[in-house]
């Protein structure tokens, strides 16, 4: 047999492989050959950990010695919302304290809804000379002491972001940290932080450091100061304001009219808390050129809204309160032919009455108007079959399509019926669907209808929807490319879980919560599925203590090749499996 | 004149007496029968305290609305905007005592206490769940997790609940001629002209022209004018909201035939 593998040098191979970004064709290589695997991982830089349970550090640190940088992601998506109870896990320390040993040139760590310490921070900026990009999203557990030590420490860094992560502000001084010769910053992110920060100094960084792209402020930043960073850094592309508000006076509108006139190369907007609406005209020279547009905290009125909103001929991304109402998103439809992406949050959640005039009309009108439409999370109170079918039809480009009515189990408001129709009308239509929420009044049909349409899609989230196991049998067994699939609040049980239980080792986590899984079934998933981590969250105490029928609050189901995970808190227990069971 | 014809004319009118009679007793027995309601309903008031404080709230709740916000009207309608604070405390109040079964006379005589007990008391139909009552369609209970918003944002929209009292200001003099005492007014809480119109054309129940619409002729009429920064004084209306509120220092309600 030819040895193929053998006719290239290992060094041109490397060469070809280098092109070769995406971490599934990566994985594709490593199983051509045993050669090809041993090239393969030697010469891996970028490494993507979905579930940091999923394999151990010292797995990862074993098998790619030489990876620059690292992306793990931690707790379920629903700790977003409060469903996963404190302390569950996803400690990043461990895997810090590998790759201390392991990668002494390790460049950029991004991590989602992890555990960060200000041990984590120390440890990265004392162990890493070349560290550049850290990245932090909705994570938790560390204060700005550990910013402090990545400022002071690591000379080369590029990026810090913190997005919307919780960190406890103790001192807002830890920007001055950063050493008067330091000038590389490119991207600073510091939105999620409570307090002030040194404002003086922030200015001077901002000044000094001439390839600063991206400058997103917290809240605490007045809008006073706002004019002066601008003119410190107008190649700015990337920008997100402190508070939008202060006491109206004419010179400082024109100030920063003229500070925002300066920066020709702005693409991207956010921040804008407390909008006062008198000061919106400044961003006007810039609306052409955006991009990018986040008003998710600008609680300001419809008219305002639009007047900002059709000045923005190239936008593409836009994320905005239900202010903007019908009338502004049918604006937007006219005015912004560009967008691809588009998110609507509701501005009085709770309310049992519609504060605002969004409908479904909203989001029908953009679905007409906008061509490019692929992405939408939509929070609204009422929708109908009919609106989404129209929507299903107009954009069967559709990729992500996320839908909250916030009366859960609303059916549809015109005809009173379930709205599995219009949910299946949209998997039937959008062929490319990739993720899809769920809300409303929907049966076992609408997952008959993801399981025979929903080929592409990977990621489920589903809430107060349902009717039998059926529902959730048609979902594992029909959607082939299934990933990740959260449900709360639905009356799924033993039935579709245990006949589909190979399904689950195809996927990379499974969320059940307030559904009726028993603790039996639990145990039977366990025991006989070796490569799973079956989890039962249970704050009522030890599941043994309640018969073997009885529902579990919570169960965290996800694939792992480094056994049981050791840090559990006392109401999370493992369901052993029989290799367990036999070495003790 | 026959005979027949007398008798026919005595039956014709009879027949007519006869008509009244019906019409009268008609009347008196809907008379009796609309004080009979009244009284099973005074009954009724006395045995269910809490139907009768809903009716009666439904009286006043009716005169509130014609009230507008701001101004004390007298005697009979004696209510302030304390009525929503009403709302608020309802399920705090001690006293649930029934109003007693009282003649109508003595109920106009009520004085202010009274009317915002009952009040109280209607909008404390069911103390168990707020949410039933049919003024104040108070929020769901906030449920943690639910609808699916990120924290940041949920503590941002709750937040932005309490900030929106201390939004920013801007509180204006506002004069009527003729008028020695003055209101004030917050500006920021408008967002174009016409809101600020129709505000002050309910504080000072006047109508407010604007200035290039009807032709400026009758003493009933009012328009409305600004003391800006530089101390003239200039007609509302004609520069763009934005700068209007950058430059007005007070206002001023003048009868339309002065301009």
């Amino acid at each position: 047999m030819p040895r193929v593998a053998y006719s290239f040098p290992e060094e041109v191979l490397e060469h070809v492989f280098s092109f070769i970004e995406c971490d599934r064709d990566r994985g594709s290589i490593s199983l051509v050959c045993k050669s090809w695997y041993e090239i393969e991982r030697w010469c891996r830089r970028r490494v993507f950990v979905g579930n940091c349970y999923a394999v151990s550090p010292a797995t990862v640190v074993k098998r790619f010695p030489k990876v620059r940088s690292m992306a793990i992601k931690g707790k379920p998506h629903f700790a977003d919302f409060n469903l996963v109870p404190e302390g569950w896990g996803a400690y990043v320390f461990p895997w810090i304290k590998a790759m201390a040993v392991a990668y002494p040139w390790l460049q950029e760590i991004r991590l989602k809804r992890m555990v960060v310490t200000d041990d984590c921070l120390e440890l990265i900026a004392k162990s890493f000379k070349n560290f550049a990009v850290l990245v932090l999203t909705s994570c938790e557990g560390f204060t700005t002491d550990g910013l402090a030590a990545i400022a002071a420490n690591c000379r080369n860094l590029r990026e810090l972001e913190l997005r919307e992560s919780e960190v406890e502000d103790i001192c807002g001084h830890w920007l001055s940290h950063f050493p008067d010769s330091y000038t590389s910053l490119v991207s600073l992110n510091i939105s999620c932080l409570g307090n002030e920060v040194n404002l003086s100094a922030l200015e001077r960084l901002v000044s000094r450091c001439t390839n600063l792209k991206t400058l997103r402020l917290n809240r605490a930043v007045p809008l006073d100061k706002l004019a002066n960073l601008l003119r410190g850094a107008p190649q700015l592309v990337e920008l997100g304001t402190g508070t939008y508000t202060a006491e109206m006076r004419p010179e400082v509108l024109a100030n920063l009219a003229e500070a925002f006139s300066g920066c020709k190369q702005l693409k991207s907007l956010s921040g804008f808390w407390d909008v006062l609406p008198s000061y919106l005209p400044a961003v006007y020279p810039v609306c052409s050129n955006l991009t990018s547009l986040n008003l998710s905290y600008a609680t300001i009125q419809s008219s305002d809204l639009i007047k900002l909103v059709s000045q923005c001929e190239s936008l593409r991304r836009l994320w905005v309160l239900d202010y903007i109402e019908d009338a502004g998103l049918e604006v937007i439809a006219a005015s912004c032919k560009d967008l691809r992406e588009l998110r609507v949050f509701p501005s009085d959640p709770f309310g049992l009455e519609a504060n605002v005039a969004l409908t479904e009309q909203g989001l029908v009108s953009v679905s007409e108007g906008c061509t490019k439409l692929q992405s939408v999370l939509y929070f609204c109170r009422q929708m109908s079959n009919a609106a989404l079918n129209t929507i299903a039809r107009n954009r069967p480009n559709m990729t992500r399509f996320r839908l909250c009515i916030i009366e859960p189990r609303a059916p549809d408001y015109l005809t009173h019926q379930p709205l599995d129709a219009g949910f299946g009308a949209i998997v039937e239509h959008c062929k490319d669907l990739r993720r899809l929420s769920l809300s409303g009044h929907l049966t076992d049909r609408v997952f008959e209808y993801i399981g025979t349409y929903g080929k592409k899609l990977e990621m489920l989230s589903v809430a107060f929807a349902g009717e039998t196991d059926l529902g959730l049998h048609h979902v594992l067994s029909g959607c082939d490319n299934l990933r990740k699939l959260e449900i709360r609040d639905c009356p799924f049980g033993d039935k579709a879980l245990l006949a589909n239980a190979a399904k689950l080792e195809t996927m990379r986590s499974l969320w059940m919560s307030s559904c009726l899984v028993s603790y039996g079934a639990c145990k039977l998933l366990g025991l006989k599925l070796p490569r799973l981590n079956v989890e039962v969250i249970d704050e009522r105490g030890p599941p043994d203590s309640r018969p073997d029928s009885t529902p579990v609050e919570k169960l965290y189901i996800y694939r792992t090749v480094s056994g049981p995970r050791l840090d559990m808190p006392c109401y999370v227990w493992r369901m052993e499996d029989d290799s367990a069971l036999r070495i003790s | 004149m026959s005979p027949t014809l007398m008798a026919n004319q005595n039956q014709g009118e009879s027949a007519e007496y006869l008509n009244w009679l019906l019409l009268l007793l008609i009347t008196f027995s809907l008379l009796s029968l609309s004080l009979l309601f009244k009284v099973a309903s005074a009954v009724y008031i006395y045995k269910d305290p809490k139907m009768a404080a809903f009716l009666f709230s439904l009286d006043q709740f009716h005169s509130l609305e014609d009230m507008g916000t701001l101004k004390l009207i007298g005697a009979p309608q004696t209510q302030s905007s304390s009525s929503s604070s009403s709302s608020i405390d309802s399920n705090n109040h001690p006293s649930r005592t029934p109003p007693p079964p009282s003649s109508p006379s003595s109920r106009v005589c009520r004085n202010r206490t009274d009317l915002s007990t009952d009040l109280r008391l209607g909008l404390s139909i069911s103390p168990s769940s707020q949410s039933e009552s049919p003024f104040n369609p108070t929020p769901r209970e906030e449920s943690f997790d639910w609808p699916p918003i990120k924290s940041i944002l949920r503590s941002t929209l709750v937040g932005k609940q309490s900030h929106m009292i201390q939004r920013p200001s801007l509180f204006v003099k506002v004069y009527m001629e003729g008028i020695p005492i003055g209101r004030k007014l917050n500006l920021l809480a408008h967002y174009s002209y016409d809101g600020l119109v129709k505000t002050l054309g309910h504080m000072f129940r006047t109508t407010i022209l604007c200035p290039n619409s009807q032709p400026l002729n009758s003493g009933n009429f009012h328009v409305l004018t600004y003391e800006d920064r530089e101390g003239d004084w200039m007609m509302v209306g004609d520069v763009p909201w934005e700068m209007f509120l950058n430059t007005v220092k007070r206002l001023k309600i003048t009868r339309a035939d002065r301009c």
